[in-house]
């Protein structure tokens, strides 16, 4: 019985659905905020992605005749389930509610179903802009994936494991993988602002060129399990970011390992939401020579530097 | 390559008024495109011949939201030419400021539109939040944001007084400190050049070919403005340079633009400094004798003509509007021609449409 | 910008005049060119249709005279008559009558491409058609216009048009008549619009 409680809190409350749930709300109002404050504005109030998804839940929810109905059904909540998942295997505050050796890259094979899924999202809600959104998520995904797979893989040689919780746990006492990998972290960073389709790489959701992409057709429940899966996707992929490279929630003083945690994730938050209101969008072909002209063989070099210094 | 069509509008994020695009297009490339206006047709030019020359100044004025100074501008001097009135010259000198401020409030909504066209939403914010200053200045001028109704017949309406000229060159110095700055990024900042240079190219020759006027020309390297070579308001007593460049594509357009806003605040400077003492207008018999005339003024868009006949009535027997816009819409399949969809929108903001003047 | 460069403009200009003028009379000896000056500064020459398009090729070969402002329509009441503004420092203007029975006149389009949005414009709003305009669809009309000109002087009875008030019909629950979509009257692209692949 006590297995069966505390498994259910682990999914439901913390590290679970619910923890996670608030955590997308706080996170995205952070972002909307500082963005907001950059740009000489003044921002949200505090229950404003609340009220959004409240507000989307209840709308009326059409698709264009000839969309696939049940596909468009399932497809957002698959999505949400995927990164869900992602979520299980990542220590918050110390403990994952799950963990085994190889874990890092079933988490990263999580994190990249959303981007199919908008791929078909866009196809399959037959129309023109989702169907060009569609095929710019993906050609997107081949842009930054690459470098993003790398960089991550530089720490896992360097702890001599696949598991993100050991990852995480071996730097607690040692340099965090940041100080060892900045050329690295850099990469994951803007690896991730590929996979959360945000500014400047927002290119599949062009507002002023395909109005919203994949997700132009959408409205209602669905398009809130969209948003929500892309909120919770930024909440996972920061605190991916967090355990490989920032040492998880090891710090040298005694503080709540959660909220240490949290405050290092807000910090990646904070360059993020700064790098979203310094450029313009790129296009698709200038994101991909970045991607595979720069980016990648940045990634390469330190992959080989950290098998060659590993293999020492 | 299979061959989708992609539609522009009528309603887009990208267009702020209606406007009809049909685009083919081949992977991400642009192979053909077909356009259509007429969506906000309101007849004005019929409209005209049954109200009489006055209440015309108001009818006018209501073809464009960010022009309407610049169309009762052209209006009025046609008729007072028509009736042989010679207008005040501290008339004249507060049509032109007027006229200036309305360049630069256009110019400046201008350059967030096309901003936030290529994704830059910052500064989008920025030009929209500066601009402000601008409109607070126009509605304590004339006591509206973007209609005026300055002009009438014979002169203006409204005067400024010592205090209020002191307060706007104050605002004037703000402005142009935060117009620098949006200066600084444009000319420096990496990803707004990489979206904006080498797009939407005009060479000089399509430029003649399709008569383009106004900064889309003068990005071009056309050298033509209205207010060099046609003289009009109090124009002929202001020094100003007149801004052409050389690449002819959106970058060009863009510098070529806020470097124009930078010349209007000069300008507004000189108007004040040297506005004249004076009356504001002189009265305007309801008749207006048989004759026509061809009057023309510099919009933000270009030069804008208007020829009036009248036939001796208190009502116009023809007035004529061409706008600036039709010019550079002619222009749009070409320019479109072999581009990415990505760069669609900022070709569209690049020759500054204003749909509502085109199709009247 | 001072009044003594404005001067020399002006008698530069006036200069042009006369000698595009002078090269009008002899290329139409039959015809009677004059000058009259219009107010703003502008010039206009009257000319009859079949001769604008023959002196605008004159204009643009001779005095690169290219950048033509617009062409203004006018029913007058007893003609049709066209005005080609032109623009080259200074305002000329050619004028022309037509008869306001099927008035044509040749198209410019083949020399000032330009031309087209105007000479479309002039084409819907008072029924002349321009020969040899590539693209002569309405450019602002509707298109379910019921075809009449909109700038032709009305008879002193008006004719009922267009409904005033499409609302009108919804108001009374049976509608105004079987209301048809309007036709996709795209032109200009081949085959574009049935191609629509996934």
């Amino acid at each position: 019985m006590n297995d069966w409680l505390s498994a259910s809190f682990a999914l439901f409350i913390f590290p679970g659905f619910g923890f996670l749930f608030v955590c997308a709300l706080a996170f995205q109002w952070i972002d909307r905020r500082v963005a907001a404050r950059l740009q000489g504005r003044i921002g949200p109030p505090w229950f404003q992605p609340l009220a959004d998804f409240i507000k989307l839940m209840a709308k009326e929810d059409i698709l264009p005749t000839g969309a696939h109905e049940w596909a468009c059904a399932a497809l957002p909540m698959v999505s949400l389930a995927t990164v869900l998942t992602a979520a299980l295997y990542i220590p918050v505050g110390g403990q994952a509610a799950s963990a085994f050796e190889g874990d890092l890259i079933v988490v990263l094979f999580l994190l990249s179903i959303p981007a199919l899924a908008c791929f078909l999202a866009g196809w399959l809600s037959v129309g023109v802009y989702s169907v060009v959104g569609g095929n710019r998520s993906l050609l997107q995904y081949f842009s930054y994936e690459v470098p993003f797979l790398m960089a991550l893989s530089g720490p896992a040689i360097l702890s001599g494991s696949w598991s993100i919780s050991r990852i995480a746990a071996q730097q607690a006492g040692a340099t965090w993988m940041v100080f060892v990998q900045p050329l690295g972290f850099l990469l994951a960073i803007v690896g991730l602002i590929g996979k959360l389709k945000r500014s400047p790489f927002d290119i599949p959701k062009a507002k002023s060129e395909i109005v919203a992409g994949p997700l132009t057709e959408f409205s209602g429940r669905k398009l809130a399990l969209w948003h929500l899966t892309l909120h919770i996707q930024t909440v996972v992929g920061l605190f991916l970011l967090v355990d490989v490279f920032l040492g998880g929630c090891s710090i040298g003083l005694a503080v709540p390992g959660v909220l240490v945690f949290t405050v290092k994730a807000v910090l990646i938050l904070l360059a993020l939401s700064v790098a979203s209101v310094l450029y313009a969008r790129l296009r698709i072909d200038q994101l991909a020579n970045l991607g595979w002209r720069v980016l990648a063989p940045l990634a390469l070099a330190q992959m080989l530097t950290t098998m060659w210094i590993g293999v020492r | 390559m299979t061959r989708i069509t992609i539609p522009i509008g009528p309603q887009h994020p990208a267009l702020k008024e209606p406007l009809s695009f049909l685009l083919t297009v081949e992977g991400e490339r642009i192979v053909d495109s077909a356009l259509r206006i007429g969506y906000v047709h309101r007849g004005i030019e019929r409209i005209c011949q049954n109200r009489n020359y006055v209440q015309n100044v108001h009818v006018v004025e209501r073809i464009c939201g960010i022009c309407s100074h610049i169309h009762t501008t052209t209006y009025c001097q046609g008729v007072e030419a028509l009736l042989g009135l010679q207008v005040p010259l501290r008339a004249l000198y507060l049509r032109t400021l007027l006229g200036e401020l309305e360049r630069i409030h256009s110019h400046m909504l201008w350059l967030g539109v096309l901003a936030e066209n290529i994704g830059f939403t910052t500064i989008f914010m920025y030009a929209w939040r500066d601009r402000e200053t601008v409109l607070d200045i126009m509605e304590e001028f004339s006591g509206g944001r973007v209609a005026h109704a300055v002009n009438v017949i014979g002169g203006v309406r409204i005067d400024v007084d010592e205090a209020q000229v002191d307060s706007i060159l104050a605002r004037l110095d703000e402005l142009e400190q935060q117009i620098e700055i949006l200066l600084g990024v444009i000319q420096h900042e990496r990803t707004f050049q990489a979206r904006t240079r080498g797009v939407g190219h005009l060479s000089v020759e399509q430029v003649r070919r399709y008569c383009v006027v106004g900064p889309t020309a003068r990005a071009s390297g056309v050298n033509v403005d209205m207010r060099r070579d046609a003289p009009y308001a109090a124009y002929d007593w202001l020094d100003f340079r007149v801004i052409t460049a050389e690449e002819g594509d959106v970058w060009a357009r863009t510098m070529v633009r806020v470097l124009e806003t930078i010349e209007s605040l000069h300008m507004c400077r000189q108007l004040l400094a040297e506005l004249p003492e004076g009356p504001l207008a002189v009265r305007a018999p309801r008749r207006v004798p048989p004759g026509e005339v061809v009057s023309r003024g510099e919009a933000p868009r270009g030069e804008l003509v208007y020829y009036i006949r009248s036939d001796g009535s208190d009502s116009p027997a023809r007035v004529k509007i061409r706008t600036p816009t039709l010019t550079t819409l002619i222009t749009l399949p070409d320019q479109l021609r072999g581009v990415n969809t990505a760069d669609v929108p900022a070709v569209l903001a690049g020759v500054d449409l204003c749909i509502a003047c085109a199709d009247r | 910008m001072n009044n003594e460069t404005m001067n020399n403009e002006r008698l530069e200009s006036a200069m042009l005049v006369e000698a595009i003028l002078q090269a009008l009379r002899e290329t139409f000896p039959a015809e009677t060119v004059e000058a009259q000056a219009v107010p703003i500064g502008e010039t206009f020459i009257a000319l009859p249709a079949d001769c604008i398009h023959p002196a605008v090729r004159l204009l643009i070969k001779r005095f690169d005279l290219r950048h033509l402002s617009t062409i203004t329509g006018q029913d007058t009441g007893s003609a049709i008559e066209l005005l080609y503004h032109f623009w080259d420092g200074g305002g000329l203007t050619l004028r022309t009558s037509l008869p306001r029975e099927k008035p044509h006149i040749a198209t410019l389009t083949d020399l000032i491409p330009g031309a087209a949005f105007y000479e479309r414009e002039v084409s819907e709003m008072l029924g002349v058609t321009f020969d040899g305009l590539p693209d002569p669809r309405p450019l602002l009309l509707p298109d379910d216009w019921n075809g009449e000109a909109p700038l032709r002087q009305r008879p002193t009875a008006p004719t009922p048009g267009p409904s005033p008030n499409p609302s009108a019909s919804l108001r009374t629950g049976s509608g105004g008549g079987e209301q048809k979509p309007p036709p996709q009257n795209w032109g200009g692209l081949r085959g574009g619009g049935e191609e629509e692949t996934q």
